[in-house]
């Protein structure tokens, strides 16, 4: 084939000048919903709106708004109606630090909810606790958050990665072998949960075969699929999430991988089983928490609300998650009557969270020590298609307490430091 | 290991194969008309997206036929309402709008089709893998490097044995000359682009059936697609289809022994190459500036 010359007004450095500049597409970012008014309550939530955790991201929005709108039609906080302001972080850590310092600084908000991220969301603590803002974490994971970082300031919703390892690590011990294999994302999230999960199998008396560190936002697993089915492990673990554990199950199948070794996980979410092919929804995990529960209290109705706001998606964790975050806020505040970042920061501690909020039959409740909510586990495993409902694509097998899942304050490593 | 290592080499091939067909288009673009396409990864969305609506009502291989062309017709259209008033000026005017038509693209998808992902089913037949040793090569891998082999000779075809194709490539050499013998350039680089467009489209349909639709995926298949034509050489297509094959072979075999590194590799491997020949592997000398 011929070699084509190029205009000489078209250079290398053009080329690689567009090349840096490509690499900050996910940087710049929209601002998404404003709805101002004088006398309202503010909150700021930042979320990865645009990049791999868009969907999950705007399902936290989704559950928050639901409940900025039951909470105004209750009155709001201290009689207040409560505005939510959106920023998109762009799953990028300058970026939701960013919009963090904007949203403190400029639109004077009291409270923050976010990131998904853990890598943001750790960052955002450190800015809110510098600022002496209320924080929670609705859908961060990495233990750090409520365990060596912990700050007064900042709550958490979701579990932490080691209450998701201890949520499964027995069950697939004794259910699928003791030689497990990694595929796991290569930032903060990733690396606590694998470190929890080798060390209970290490507990256990398993041995880890090996542990695939794959950058965020792989779309070809191929290269570690190949690796990890040479170790021959009983159970390959996939820690990825969003696209990456769509694109890494997919190519598993594909690969027949999931006919010789058991496939399975620790988080699991539905925002994930709905974008995989029927054949590629399989094994073991856990869910946050799930639509579908026998004989739980407003379950119905919340699972209502969302589909009448979503065009009939049901909510899946990320959706309580905002939901939870907003409430809790609102809830303490109406509470203490004020708006006080270190009078309600303190008054969350041991805050338990009431039925209708908390959506699951396990007490759910903030830790005094460490400001991780006891929030349940939900073990089971995906379904291939949906029975009696499309998105019903998870059988609970044990809904297990926070309580059960978490670490002792003591070994969290978490030591709260007050402002004087 | 040896096996381990061959089995990746091979995968790498596959992979390399497909950035390929994405760079293949991009190179097209930017040789005629100096446009560095940012928004190829949103046409390649694009193209996985429209397959995707419209395989329930023509099939898989009806949606592997008309999802390019109409991924294409989008790409005319571009070209001819905001690509072709920037011809002439410097080319970073159509670096940043093909940047701003990249966000248009993804935040488009996201708006249109929403911001979780899709599943593709492809024919049961290409689902399989060949066999148990190689279980890595499943049916559709197979069928997408055939893909890229027929592209890229379709390719060779038209640039080499038609009158479209020598007028393009003579237009890469000099456009002045070209237009100077009354051949309409503007209808030249218009059908040019839509050709390039017309492999990122296909790329799209052919990755959906790998990996599913998101909306960020373009992004992410676009920057290997430079390096490929950095590594191979830009000027030559070639270039570009070496240029992939090695990233591809590259980021596979490193994912045996350094998987953090599977793909720092493709950058590293640009950065030597723009250190030691600065042309890339087959660009020629002074073709350069």
């Amino acid at each position: 084939m011929a070699s084509h010359r190029i205009s000489d007004n078209v250079s290398r450095r053009v080329l690689l000048k567009g090349a840096a500049a490509l690499s900050g597409l996910q940087v710049a970012s929209p601002f998404i919903i404003r709805a101002r008014g004088e006398t309202s309550v503010r909150v700021g939530m930042v979320d990865p709106m645009t990049g791999v955790y868009a969907a999950v991201a705007q399902n936290e929005v989704s559950g928050a708004k639901l409940a900025v709108e039951q909470i105004n039609a209750k009155g709001g906080i201290l009689g207040r109606p409560v505005e939510l302001l959106v920023e998109d972080s762009a799953n990028d850590v300058g970026t939701g630090v960013q919009k963090t310092r904007k949203l403190i600084e400029r639109d004077e908000v009291p409270f923050i909810i976010g990131d998904v991220n853990s890598g943001i969301a750790q960052a955002m603590a450190q800015v809110t606790a510098e600022k002496k803002t209320l924080h929670i974490v609705a859908g961060g994971h990495t233990d750090g958050i409520t365990g060596k970082d912990c700050k007064w300031n900042v709550y958490r919703v979701c579990n932490t990665t080691r209450m998701e390892a201890n949520s499964v690590s027995d069950l697939l011990f004794t259910k699928y072998g003791k030689k497990w294999h990694f595929v796991t994302p290569d930032y903060a999230f990733g690396h606590t949960l694998q470190e929890a999960c080798a060390e209970n199998l290490k507990k256990l008396g398993g041995t880890v075969t090996g542990n695939e560190l794959t950058p965020l936002g792989t779309s070809d697993f191929s290269a570690y699929l190949i690796k990890a089915r040479a170790a021959k492990p009983d159970v390959l673990l996939l820690l990825v999430q969003g696209s990456d554990m769509v694109n890494c199950l997919k190519q598993i199948v594909q690969f027949g991988i999931d006919k010789q070794i058991h496939v399975a996980g620790t988080q699991q979410e539905l925002e994930s089983l709905n974008a995989l092919p029927a054949e590629a929804r399989i094994g073991v995990w856990m869910f946050e928490w799930y639509w579908k529960q026998p004989n739980t209290p407003h379950l119905a109705e919340f699972v209502a609300d969302i589909r009448k706001r979503t065009g009939g998606k049901v909510p899946t964790a990320r959706t309580w998650f905002g939901y939870t975050a907003m409430y809790s806020l609102a809830l303490v505040a109406n509470r203490e009557k004020t708006l006080d970042s270190v009078k309600l920061a303190q008054a969350l501690g041991d805050f338990e969270l009431p039925a209708e909020v908390k959506l699951q039959p396990n007490k759910c409740y903030y830790r005094k020590g460490d400001h991780q909510l006891m929030t349940s586990a939900f073990v089971g495993e995906a379904l291939p298609k949906g029975a009696g409902d499309p998105e019903d694509l998870f059988r609970v097998d044990t809904i297990v307490a926070g309580d059960k899942t978490s670490p002792a304050v003591s070994e969290t490593g978490c030591t709260l430091q007050w402002p004087a | 290991m040896s096996q381990l290592l061959l089995f990746n080499v091979t995968n790498g091939l596959i992979i390399g194969a497909f950035y390929v067909l994405m760079a293949l288009g991009l190179s097209l673009i930017l040789n005629l008309s100096n446009v560095i396409n940012f928004a190829h990864g949103g046409f390649l969305v694009a193209g996985g997206y429209i397959a995707y609506t419209i395989t329930p009502y023509v099939g898989f291989w009806g949606a592997l036929l008309v999802a390019p062309l109409v991924t294409a017709a989008i790409g005319l259209a571009v070209e001819r309402v905001l690509i072709r008033p920037l011809y002439g000026r410097d080319p970073l005017y159509g670096l940043l709008l093909t940047f701003g038509l990249a966000f248009i693209f993804e935040d488009g998808t996201r708006f249109i089709w929403g911001a979780q992902g899709k599943p593709v089913t492809i024919p049961a037949f290409l689902a399989q893998p060949l066999s148990d040793e190689l279980f890595f090569i499943t049916g559709y891998r197979l069928f997408m490097v055939v893909m890229v082999a027929v592209a890229v000779g379709l390719l060779f075809v038209l640039l080499r044995y038609t009158r479209l194709g020598i007028r393009i490539r003579a237009g890469t050499l000099d456009l002045e000359t070209v237009a100077a013998l009354g051949i309409n350039v503007g209808m030249l680089r218009s059908l040019n682009f839509s050709v390039g467009v017309f492999l990122a489209g296909l790329s799209g349909v052919l990755a959906a059936g790998q990996l599913g639709l998101e909306p960020t995926m373009g992004a992410g298949l676009l920057m290997p697609s430079f390096i490929a034509i950095i590594v191979g050489g830009v000027g030559s297509l070639l270039g570009t289809l070496l240029g992939g094959l090695l990233i591809g072979v590259a980021s596979g075999v490193t994912a045996v022994f350094f998987p953090q590194a599977s793909e720092a590799i493709m950058y590293v491997m640009m950065a030597v190459v723009l250190l030691i020949r600065p042309r890339g592997l087959l660009g020629e000398e002074g073709m350069m500036t």
